[in-house]
């Protein structure tokens, strides 16, 4: 449509709207001269949004003196772009600029089929467990940082999440039942891939980073069902399964490998009068199997272990949101346990003294400030404990501001 | 096994906590409850609730929209939470 020939439109729905100020249809007039005005180009509802954060970090038991014990290590910017297209198409896109690194999070178009059916498709934040897509944002999670996670430094350099980005497609919905409701997400996307030591050969880790890379024809199927039980929706429940194949195609030996993956997600949220407090419960715990396959130990030997890496974190938080103190309702305390138990017989799995693998665990006591919904001033005290007993203990501090 | 036991612990001390708290709260359709309710209930689950004067009603909309899709909401709770913000404007 011509520039002038907008106008006029525009112009004409404003005065009608006008003119019909007065009359009892007024709601549902504006809400057609607003579906006209959507459909023009130009005219689509959009919303630019985001977080910028500044961290710190000082290592509390550092033996080796000379190494550098404190430092401000962290920032980052993440402007998030929305559009509502019309009212049944929607598109959403997050970069993120992470110490100077940027990355396309996610860009998703997604259409509405059905009140209980949207479909979506492009790069996507995997549905799978609550806390990739829904509490890891920098301006949700509570903490300083993320849980021990199977990205985490301390880990062997090529275990990665797997249920970062995926590109692909997906269907979800909720749906209500009676004084429960339930909701659904199902997605299809290229898949994982097995890691290569400096040989070429797999190790048996397996990494979902190969977003664009396919390596063989076989597609990752999954999807979450979460389950909220009580008519106030303070308690949600979700079982997520995803599976696909590994191995390189035309690769004789590991084509079939396949990665199973699961989780269980739960939260709790409830303002109590009593204590003038609300508290929140969160966790998750997951799983991947890989399929048994031989890996090279050395050149000419092989071996093969059970390759089942399991980790979960729980959390508990109490803000007194109700008391009189304008600083203290502000105040929120956090606990937070996380563990993670990579294939114990696997060469890449952190031992113990004994030469056996083990279990890394991480405790956090953290503080949150809260300067209004999404931004917050937050510390944190972490002891991770390794197999052999060595300890990291670090403060963590963490501005976060929602834009 | 033992892992999966020590896992379960906590899940089935939160089912417990929360059905022992919920117990005096009347059981009411979802799709009886007011926007302002459903507000209450659902914008605080994953992270602080916002308040209707933080963005416009048109932003409410763009917002509302996501909220659904994100957080997976009903399309009625959706539509209503999105009245209830217009309304308060
Ligand atoms: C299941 C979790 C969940 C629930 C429930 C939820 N949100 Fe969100 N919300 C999120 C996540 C995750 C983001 C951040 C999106 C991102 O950064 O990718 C977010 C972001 C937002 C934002 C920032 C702008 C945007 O759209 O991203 C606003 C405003 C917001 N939510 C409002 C609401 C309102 C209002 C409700 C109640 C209808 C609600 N949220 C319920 C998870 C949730």
């Amino acid at each position: 449509m011509k520039t002038s020939s907008k106008y006029l439109v525009i112009a004409a729905l404003l005065l009608s709207s006008i003119a019909n100020k007065t009359t009892a249809q007024d709601s549902t007039q504006t809400e057609k001269n607003q579906k006209i005005l959507m459909a023009l180009p130009g005219n689509t509802k959009m919303l630019l949004t985001g977080v910028a954060w500044f961290g710190f970090h000082a290592n509390m038991n550092d033996t080796i003196k000379t190494n550098v014990k404190n430092s401000f290590n962290t920032y980052g910017f993440s402007p998030m772009f929305l559009w509502k297209l019309s009212d049944k198409m929607f598109f959403e896109s997050e970069i993120e600029i992470n110490n100077g690194e940027m990355e396309l999070e996610y860009a998703k178009i997604s259409y509405k089929l059905n009140k209980f059916m949207t479909v979506g498709a492009g790069r996507m934040l995997t549905p799978f467990g609550a806390y990739g897509e829904r509490w890891e944002p920098v301006h949700i999670e509570k903490f300083p940082n993320s849980h021990l996670r199977p990205n985490d430094d301390l880990l062997p350099d090529d275990t990665h999440l797997y249920w970062g980005a995926i590109m692909g497609i997906d269907v979800r919905g909720g749906i209500p039942l009676g004084s429960a409701k339930m909701n659904y997400s199902m997605f299809v996307s290229n898949g994982p891939l097995l890691s290569k030591d400096e040989n070429g050969r797999p190790t048996g880790v397996v990494q979902y980073e190969n977003l664009l890379d396919e390596n063989n024809n076989n597609k990752e199927v999954g999807g979450r069902i979460g389950i909220l039980p009580f008519s106030n929706s303070s308690l949600e429940i979700g079982f997520s399964g995803k599976h696909g194949l590994a191995g390189d195609i035309g690769d004789t030996v590991y084509e079939n490998i396949g990665a199973t993956a699961t989780a269980v997600d739960f939260s709790y949220l409830k303002s109590i009068e009593a204590i003038k407090s609300t508290i929140s419960f969160r966790g998750q715990y997951n799983t991947l199997t890989v399929d048994k396959a031989n890996y090279y130990l050395t050149d000419s030997t092989t071996y093969t272990f059970d390759n089942t890496m399991k980790n979960y974190y729980a959390q508990f938080s109490i803000r007194p949101s109700m008391a009189h103190g304008k600083c203290i309702k502000k105040t929120e305390l956090m606990f937070r346990y996380s563990s993670m138990a990579l294939p114990k017989d696997a060469i890449w799995c952190p031992k113990d003294k004994n030469g056996k693998g083990g279990i890394i665990t991480r405790m956090d006591i953290g503080l949150c400030y809260w300067l209004n919904w999404r931004s917050g001033l937050r510390f944190a005290y972490e002891i991770t404990t390794m197999p052999d007993g060595t300890k990291q203990n670090q403060l963590l501090a963490l501005l976060a501001v929602g834009l | 096994m033992k892992k999966i036991t020590l896992l379960f612990i906590p899940i089935a001390a939160v089912i417990s906590v929360a059905i022992t708290l919920n117990g005096c709260v009347a059981s009411q359709t979802v799709t009886a409850k007011s926007g302002t309710q459903l507000w209450g209930e659902n914008c605080g689950r994953c992270h602080n609730s916002p308040s209707s004067s933080d963005f416009s009603g048109a932003q409410w909309e763009v917002i509302g929209t996501h909220m659904k899709l994100r957080a997976n909401l009903t399309e009625d709770e959706t539509n209503k939470i999105i009245a209830f913000f217009k309304s308060a404007q």
